[in-house]
């Protein structure tokens, strides 16, 4: 981009404090308010907002879309895997209990693995349905 | 409000989401409210734009549905203010008090996951397996889209 404009600045100056506070909300989730779903959301936003202004291709080279693909795959079998320790433990499947040898510091570590899952696959859904969008070319008749 | 231009539909119902975002955070569903702002307002907007970019939709003036869709408009605003006085006043919690479970989870989630926010313990905690449930729906869904719109460009 050869000319800055008031949207490109004004950006450059959002997007570091919306990641910042999607890593808050992601991971301080368990004190306050949010969670994995809300921290995906609001960091795939921060992408989108970039590649909006600066253009698809350079938000592609920071992650992309085979990345992305892979990370959106990663998060669901971190999920799967915190329920099958379960199962090889002995106990139910997503059981958090025996994550840990204390039960409550268990469900605690259960809570926070799960909800990075969440949060990785819901951010790389979004990111792989923009880009996908971003990148649409329609045949015309 | 009605509209036949679809980027201003596109942009009310972004601004309707951003609004129904405010009334969850009136009611204290914070949670709630930072979903909707950021993929109802933000996301789902962008969305829009990018498809309404690729169509070319020529929406022809067809009047003869407009008295019908008005006139049934008119009825279910009506039924709707008829029924008014049964919907519980704003911010009141009639139906949740009632419940066992919810007793339950709001007394003892804090002492059994050890962490103070009650939602996030139920979503991950005691309801996990819906939450994997939501998680793959979201996950087929992002796979979903991959796959049509790449068949449409080697179509090309």
């Amino acid at each position: 981009m050869s000319k800055i404009s008031i949207v490109s600045i004004i950006s450059v100056l959002m997007i570091p404090l919306i990641l910042i506070f999607s890593l808050y909300v992601q991971f301080h989730g368990e004190f306050s308010a949010g969670g994995g779903f809300q921290a995906g959301v609001i960091f795939a936003s921060a992408f989108i907002l970039y590649s909006l202004v600066f253009g698809i291709e350079k938000s592609q080279s920071v992650i992309s879309l085979e990345t992305s693909q892979r990370l959106m795959a990663l998060g669901l079998s971190i999920y799967l895997l915190v329920g099958l320790i379960g199962i090889m433990s002995g106990a139910n499947f997503l059981d958090y209990n025996v994550l840990s040898a204390n039960p409550t510091s268990g469900q605690m570590l259960g809570i926070f693995l799960v909800e990075i899952g969440v949060g990785l696959t819901v951010a790389n859904v979004m990111i792989v349905v923009f880009y996908s969008f971003a990148n649409m070319k329609v045949t015309k008749k | 409000m009605m509209t036949r231009n679809l980027l201003w539909a596109v942009l009310a119902s972004s601004i309707f989401s951003l609004l129904t975002a405010t009334i969850f955070f009136i009611l204290d569903a914070v949670d709630v409210s930072l979903t909707e702002a950021a993929v109802g307002a933000g996301i789902a907007t962008i969305l829009f734009v990018f498809t309404l970019k690729h169509l070319e939709i020529n929406l022809k003036k067809s009047k003869s549905n407009n008295t019908i869709l008005g006139l049934s408009l008119i009825v279910i605003v009506l039924l709707v203010f008829n029924l008014m006085d049964d919907f519980p006043r704003f911010g009141e919690s009639k139906i949740t008090q009632k419940s066992n479970v919810t007793e339950y989870y709001l007394e003892n989630s804090n002492s059994e996951m050890g962490i103070p926010n009650v939602v996030t313990s139920i979503l991950a905690g005691y309801r996990a397996f819906d939450t994997l449930g939501e998680v793959i729906v979201i996950f087929i869904a992002g796979v979903s889209v991959i796959g049509i719109l790449r068949e449409e460009k080697e179509n090309e």
